[in-house]
């Protein structure tokens, strides 16, 4: 059996479309943010597919009529020849825990696992140059704290969860989630963090990476319910932190900060509760929720100064922020004006 | 062959082809990475090729990630070879070296 090999990138919408079709018919949902596909035809027939979206290959799939042919490894030689092209070397990909075996036969390797429903692979075993890595800040300590921001952007409430937090422990690890996916880059974002707690003498904080809320680690598309994709990504990112990252560290509190606001967020934070302490051959690690400091009666928080700054109201903005972090959006905003 | 090697890649995942990718690595060494079907008889033997194979190239520091598929020694000292000249760019190999 012989089947022909080509690409759909994203602005071919018709041959887009039959790509979506093949995946509906597989019961899977085509991921919107697939780049460029790959597909195997057969008279014409599409019998496989695989997308490449970032580092990620997702919405891999082969037809029943066709398994057990050896189509997927031609497939996914197919595909990561594509990524290697796009300059993507490091990949990661999620499946379900049966197809852990054929994917580790591409040179992928299990990282980790949710409610035994997704796995998360890697083909670059760059997560144990992490570690290692990460161990080289290791403080020893009764209570060796953590926390994971996106700071978009550093306020002062981000600064007094910081701060609260070093109080109460004799180390603190802050990670700065990396993913540029927010309004403020994470080169600004990580600059006024560490400007902004230079002051802070138990703290070290971290480039955050792949490892750690990322887009790379989050599955979509083969879990219909979206309230269970969002608890399945969580359970996985959660379980990372804990089985990974957290033991280079010795890492035994992860503070946040309340979420009376976001439904999501503070399911997120109640599910950290659970995850992060449950049995498991790692000690468990105590969540601590800190209230959040108020100005004006209303808690600071990010969303509300991007809200001003696209009111344009920056006078309202400073005594919400750290001046670093109100200098940079002076900046943006008149950079903004003479547009 | 001492100039800066890239990522790169040769071969297929496919039955009796192996799929080779070369790594740049900041130490010394060459270190491989065998996955093989074949791995239980043959994987020492295909270690010891594909050690021999970069060692005659003159490459340092690369990590050589290699999925076996039951290929025949040529093909793996094939591919080895290849995507090992693309990591270095080269364009006009020694085929002396290479035979």
């Amino acid at each position: 059996m012989s089947f022909l090999f080509s690409e759909v990138p994203s602005t071919s919408s018709v041959r887009r479309q039959k790509v979506r079709d093949f995946l509906q018919s597989v019961d899977l949902e085509m991921s919107e943010d697939v780049e460029i596909f790959v597909v195997a035809k057969e008279d014409d027939r599409i019998v496989a597919c695989g997308g490449l979206s970032g580092k990620v290959l997702k919405n891999i799939a082969i037809d029943e009529s066709v398994r057990g042919e050896g189509l997927a490894l031609s497939l996914m030689s197919e595909l990561l020849k594509v990524a290697f092209r796009e300059g993507r070397h490091d990949l990661f990909l999620f499946t379900k825990p049966d197809y852990e075996e054929v994917f580790e036969s591409c040179g992928f390797k299990y990282i980790e696992q949710a409610n035994h429903q997704v796995i998360l692979m890697e083909n670059s075993y760059n997560i144990d140059l992490y570690k290692k890595r990460l161990r080289k800040y290791k403080h020893s300590g009764d209570v060796v704290g953590s926390i994971v921001m996106n700071c978009n952007p550093f306020t002062l409430g981000h600064r007094y969860l910081v701060e609260q937090a070093c109080a109460n422990s004799h180390w603190v690890h802050l990670f700065v989630v990396k993913e540029d996916a927010s309004f403020f880059t994470f080169k600004d974002r990580y600059r006024l963090i560490c400007e902004g707690l230079e002051d802070l003498e138990n703290l070290t904080i971290h480039e955050g990476s792949d490892y750690i809320i990322s887009k790379a680690t989050f599955p979509t598309y083969f879990i219909k319910d979206k309230r269970q994709i969002d608890s399945l990504y969580t359970e996985l990112d959660l379980n990372i932190f804990r089985n990974h990252l957290a033991p280079q560290l010795g890492i035994t509190h992860r503070f946040v900060g309340v979420e009376p606001l976001c439904a999501v967020t503070n399911e997120y934070n109640q599910q950290m509760k659970k995850l992060l302490t449950r049995p498991s051959e790692f000690p468990p690690i105590e969540v601590v929720e800190l209230g959040r400091i108020e100005y004006g009666g209303e808690p600071i928080s990010a969303s509300r100064v991007r809200k001003l700054m696209q009111q344009n109201r920056l006078e309202e903005i400073i005594p919400l922020v750290p001046p670093v972090t109100y200098a940079l959006i002076e900046k943006m905003m008149s950079k903004e004006e003479v547009k | 062959m001492s100039k800066k090697l890239e990522t790169a890649h040769a071969g297929t995942l496919e039955s009796s082809d192996a799929f080779v990718r070369v790594i740049p690595m900041d130490e010394k060494g060459i270190v491989i990475e065998l996955e093989s079907s074949v791995e239980e008889i043959y994987g020492d033997a295909i270690r010891a090729l594909i050690l021999e194979t970069a060692k005659a190239m003159n490459v340092d520091g690369i990590k050589l990630l290699v999925q076996d598929k039951g290929a025949l020694d040529y093909v793996i000292k094939a591919r080895v070879q290849t995507a090992i000249l693309r990591a270095s760019g080269d364009v006009k190999p020694d085929w002396s070296v290479l035979s």
